[in-house]
């Protein structure tokens, strides 16, 4: 009998091995040794990397575009997360509404999540173009001067912020358009005859129903705020003068343009930090506010 | 069922050593030198053919060498890669990577200098036949380390049917700063700037021109200091802000480097500073009369050079250093260089590329093309140094931050210079 | 006055006709059961009534004001769904108090209406329970609750019992009978099971393909089908209708074109005899206990009977069939519809 339940264990661990080998192999490795590299100096073929302690911790806190970058990180992910979550949804009732071109509309929201990042940033970068863009010939039919949109320090963060919030909010509304698929039609039903309006009824029942695709949602757009750069590096390369660079490009950066390393992990571990204490806190409190069916 | 497992894996290991060990056994066996290069093209197509065609004109002429030519994205990817490759112990033996890595690579202990690899006198001729202004990135410590192939320069592009609506001369294009502004003034109309100098991308090698023609260099051929803050480099910066802000004949704010060309082929901005290796693009695309011209002068005319340079790898053996070497002179012959010079629009690296009639029937017949050439003369290095990334970085920010306004020239440019300094110090 | 009146009504989608020229009245505190087979407009006809639905024709009448376009909320009704409609999300006492909230209800309303509608139904114990902790009957009590708390003078449902099981399904039809009757409540409860029509209604309204077949008391649908229809729906078995000539009971019928002409006879109005009567065939027979329902033949026409105690058929078996002249119902043949003034003579 103990022989047997052994013999199982064995098993069931076999059977995890691949799995535990791949987690190993490039999730947890790479983080220790993101961590253990930040304690280190950049070395090169003159100079071999030393232990510093937190000389990396330090010189990251007297980086004034450290400062910048997460700054701007902040206000990128404060605009791109409510607003493509609450369109998401917006866009979500209105194609599952009895609309008559319903397919066209799922289909043109859809689309830019199809698009890969680097194109869509080709194609807003036609549109932000002072003078010959689509942005400025609109806006010059209404008699509105051209604007620089991406040269503009106060308006670069901005347009990036949109361009994100157009390709993210047709993803997460085909999440939301799943969800409300499942909610049955009776329970608008009943709730009209009790004369609840649109809003007390969405206020009171849809929404609440909708809350574990909310947190699903939330979860992923707080990620992709620090994750999605890849736009930058067609639109703006984090300028002019760092007013649109995001945490993860300077991460870039520093690693690949600046080649220090050390630096690199540093940030990566902040940034690592910073992912984890979101998501402890989206779990834990969040979580025992939401309705599972 | 363990017991299965084990020999498996361990079938499964004898295989791979087996694996590794035919491979090798056969590259030893044909006693051939097997060369790999890694080579940046940011947009395939064109370029890559051409590359793939030289090479196998090389490999025809040379069969006991063969080339795996690697392409690698833009020259940031190309040098990753290559470095990583190197890293992780994958055999490369060459590579053409930006003029201005010298130093990041000299630091990596990446690359040999050319020096220690010539031998014959013929092979030390070679090394002195390019543009001496094609060289200065590639030289210090009194060494070659990189020698010039895929190599641009800033010309300036002008709309000569623009001209004549705005009443100048179009064979005349400006030659100062202070014609560029007059220039300007008569070109800018509801729709038309009258210049425009890219400020995204490559802000750098842009200002590289400007202080250059106002007599200043950016730093010094040891590659550990920088002038960003000295008097003529401030002025350099004030004069582009001013274009914008002042004289009224560039936009405010930065111009993208991307979307540049497309504002100069649909007419609206009559000038604009760029690249020599969009001249083929220009030259297909513009629906009006064109003309490209050297870059105005202040003190003095002046432009950086651009573009890539061949790099060899310091763990090579004495063998592949010199399969490299026939492969490198084989690709920077006269005859070629002026072939992939018409082909692509890069500069001929050479006088003599120029002095083959075929290049010279070319220029006959198109004189642009001849623009660049004549500029080399006043050409000088691009900003290169110790801790190249974040010493560009600063002068990129630096320089968008003038011209976006949230500081003054001088302002922007004392701190970039400050923090320079703090970056280079331990290389003096 | 009635409670609820519709002149007319139709429901039209584009090419097709769900509900066709519907005319009724309720009256007040009136049990009113919509009857039909799946498909036949009823549960249409509910929505309509309720203003889920709008009507495509016609006009409606609720407590003598025109109400044809008037807002669901605007009707003074509740409604039980099929699927009982709780909001997951909501523990039981939210939602049987949500119309009440939705309204402002001051607070002291609100709570003692609760006490009052919880013990009715029941539910005293379970208001802090969420749906998904309930049982389909407790389910079933939340659904009743949240209808009856509002006050309405009408509440419609629409197949409340089809998801319980056949004993729980018996218990909810006599409670729900018995609050309907406590309270005063107009209701109208659509159901395509007879039974449950004949053991609820004060008034069945049987609909087929988007009419109104036959409406009146449970009795009259029985007693007095108007139609084949009405006769073939309602009663377990239903009504045998045969062809009077193909069994030879052509001379039975005081009238020259026999074969114009149906005959009805109720399963349970057939005595089975050896001496007297139409000569038959017995099948089979299926014990339900109290009773037995035994298929007989006459040639090729198959007839039930219903009679008392056990009866086992083996094998086909001789026997002769038999029914007092006044169970017999005469329909016409091409319109299926009832005719009385046609004399039937004894067998």
């Amino acid at each position: 009998m103990k022989h047997a339940s052994t013999k199982h264990q064995l098993y069931g661990w076999l059977l995890l091995l691949p799995a535990t080998l791949f987690l190993l192999a490039f999730t947890y490795y790479p983080t220790l040794a993101t961590l253990a590299k930040s304690f280190f100096s950049q070395g090169t073929a003159i100079r071999p990397a030393a232990f510093v302690g937190l000389e990396n911790y330090t010189f990251m806190l007297e980086d004034d575009v450290f400062w910048q970058v997460a700054w701007n990180n902040v206000i990128y992910a404060l605009f791109t997360i409510p607003i493509s979550i609450a369109l998401a949804l917006m866009m979500a009732i209105w194609v599952n509404s009895r609309l008559k071109f319903k397919s066209l509309a799922r289909m043109s929201f859809f689309l830019p999540t199809m698009l890969p990042m680097i194109a869509v940033a080709n194609i807003w970068l036609f549109f932000y173009t002072p003078e010959i863009g689509l942005i400025d010939q609109v806006a010059s039919v209404f008699g509105i001067e051209s604007h620089n949109w991406l040269g503009d320090p106060d308006t670069v963060l901005g347009c990036i912020i949109v361009i994100t919030i157009w390709k993210e909010a047709g993803f997460f509304m085909i999440f939301y358009l799943a969800a409300l698929q499942t909610l049955s039609p009776e329970l608008e039903e009943a709730a009209r005859l009790e004369g609840a309006s649109r809003w007390y009824y969405f206020r009171r029942i849809m929404f609440p129903l909708l809350m574990p695709t909310t947190l699903f949602v939330l979860i992923n757009a707080v990620i992709n705020s620090f994750k999605l750069v890849d736009h930058l590096f067609i639109l703006t390369k984090g300028g002019p003068d760092n007013a649109s660079s995001l945490l993860l490009y300077y991460i870039y950066e520093v690693a690949f343009s600046f080649l220090d390393q050390a630096y690199a992990s540093t940030l990566t571990v902040i940034l690592l930090a910073v992912l984890a204490i979101i998501a402890i806190g989206q779990f834990v409190f969040l979580d025992k506010k939401v309705h599972y069916q | 069922m363990l017991k299965t497992l084990k020999r498996k894996a361990g079938s499964l290991a004898l295989a791979t050593t087996l694996g590794l060990g035919v491979s090798t056994g056969i590259a030893t066996g044909a006693s051939a030198v097997e060369l790999t290069m890694y080579y940046p093209v940011a947009v395939g197509g064109p370029l890559t053919n051409i590359v793939d065609g030289l090479v196998e004109d090389f490999e025809k002429e040379n069969p006991d060498i063969t080339v795996n030519a690697i392409y690698a994205g833009n020259y940031n990817d190309a040098r990753i890669k290559a470095l990583a490759a190197l890293k992780s112990g994958e055999p490369a033996q060459t590579s053409v990577m930006f003029s201005i890595d010298t130093y990041e690579l000299i630091e990596q202990g990446a690359i040999v200098a050319f020096d220690d690899v010539v031998e014959t006198k013929e092979e030390k001729e070679w090394l002195n036949s390019f543009y001496p202004a094609l060289m200065e990135n590639g030289q210090t410590q009194g060494k070659t380390w990189g020698i010039p192939f895929q190599r641009s320069t800033i010309v300036m592009y002008y709309n000569k049917d623009a001209f004549r609506a705005a009443g100048l001369d179009p064979e005349t294009p400006p030659a100062t700063w202070d014609d560029l502004i007059s220039a300007g003034k008569k070109l800018t109309k509801d729709g038309q700037w009258g210049a425009m100098i890219p400020s995204t991308g490559y802000p750098y090698w842009m200002f590289g021109a400007l202080s250059m023609q106002n007599d200043q260099v950016l730093m010094n051929s040891d590659g550990n200091e920088t002038y960003f803050d000295a008097p003529a480099t401030i002025e350099a910066l004030e004069f582009w802000k001013d274009l914008g802000t002042k004289h009224g004949i560039m936009p405010e704010g930065t111009i993208e480097w991307g979307t540049l060309r497309q504002n100069f082929l649909e007419g609206k901005t009559a000038m604009m500073w760029h690249s020599t290796g969009n001249l083929s693009v220009v030259k297909k695309n513009a629906k009006f009369d064109f003309g490209v011209a050297m870059l105005p002068a202040q003190k003095r005319r002046g432009t950086p050079t651009g573009g890539g340079n061949f790099y060899i790898f310091e763990k090579t053996s004495a063998e592949e250093r010199k399969a490299t070497m026939k492969l490198i002179r084989f690709l920077t012959e006269p005859k070629r260089t002026a072939e992939w010079s018409m082909k692509t629009g890069y500069l001929g690296t050479k006088p003599a590329a120029y002095a083959t009639t075929e290049m010279k029937q070319y220029v006959a017949d198109f004189p642009p093309a001849a623009v660049a050439r004549d500029q080399l003369e006043f050409a000088t290095a691009e900003l290169s140094t110790y801790q190249n990334g974040r010493v560009r970085k600063l002068l990129d920010d630096a320089i968008q931050a003038a011209l976006t306004g949230s500081k003054t020239p001088k302002e922007a440019l004392e701190g970039a210079q400050k923090q320079a300094d703090r970056l280079l110090k331990r290389y003096r | 006055m009635s409670a609820i009146e519709l002149q007319g009504v139709s429901k039209i989608w584009g090419e097709t006709t769900a509900v066709n020229n519907v005319s009724f009245s309720i009256d007040q505190g009136t049990f009113a059961v919509l009857l039909g087979p799946s498909g036949c407009g009823k549960s249409t006809s509910l929505r309509m009534i309720s203003g889920l639905e709008e009507i495509s024709k016609g006009s409606l009448f609720i407590g003598g004001e025109d109400a044809t376009i008037a807002s669901p909320a605007d009707r003074n009704l509740s409604m039980v769904f099929q699927n009982y409609a709780l909001f997951p999300h909501l523990n039981v006492e939210e939602n049987i108090l949500f119309g009440l909230k939705v309204r402002n209800t001051p607070k002291q309303l609100q709570k003692e209406r609760l006490k009052k509608v919880a013990e009715q139904v029941g539910l005293e114990q379970l208001l802090d329970r969420k749906p998904a902790q309930l049982s389909g009957g407790q389910r079933q009590r939340v659904a009743l609750a949240r209808a009856i708390i509002a006050e309405n003078p009408i509440c419609l449902m629409d197949e409340p019992l089809s998801n319980l099981d056949a004993k729980l399904r018996h218990i909810m039809r006599v409670e729900i009978r018995a609050l309907q009757q406590r309270l005063g409540m107009t209701v109208i409860y659509v159901t395509h099971d007879q039974a449950e029509a004949m053991s609820m209604a004060d008034k069945v309204i049987l609909m087929c393909d988007g009419k109104v077949e036959q409406e009146g008391t449970p009795e009259e649908l029985y007693n007095k089908p108007a139609t084949t229809f009405a006769a073939a729906f309602i009663g377990t078995p239903p009504m045998n209708l045969i062809d009077p000539v193909a069994c030879g009971l052509d001379k039975k019928i005081s009238q020259n074109q026999q074969d114009n002409f149906l005959i009805g006879i109720r399963p349970e109005d057939i005595v089975l005899s050896n001496e007297n009567g139409l000569k038959a065939e017995l099948i089979s027979a299926d014990y339900l206990g109290a009773d037995t329902v035994v298929t007989a033949k006459i040639q090729d026409q198959e007839i039930l009977v219903r009679t008392p105690g056990k009866v086992t058929i083996t094998k086909p078996t001789s026997t002769r069939l038999q029914w007092p002249v006044k169970s017999v119902h005469v329909f016409d043949k091409s319109t299926g519809k009832r005719n009385d003034n046609i004399e039937v003579l004894p067998i």
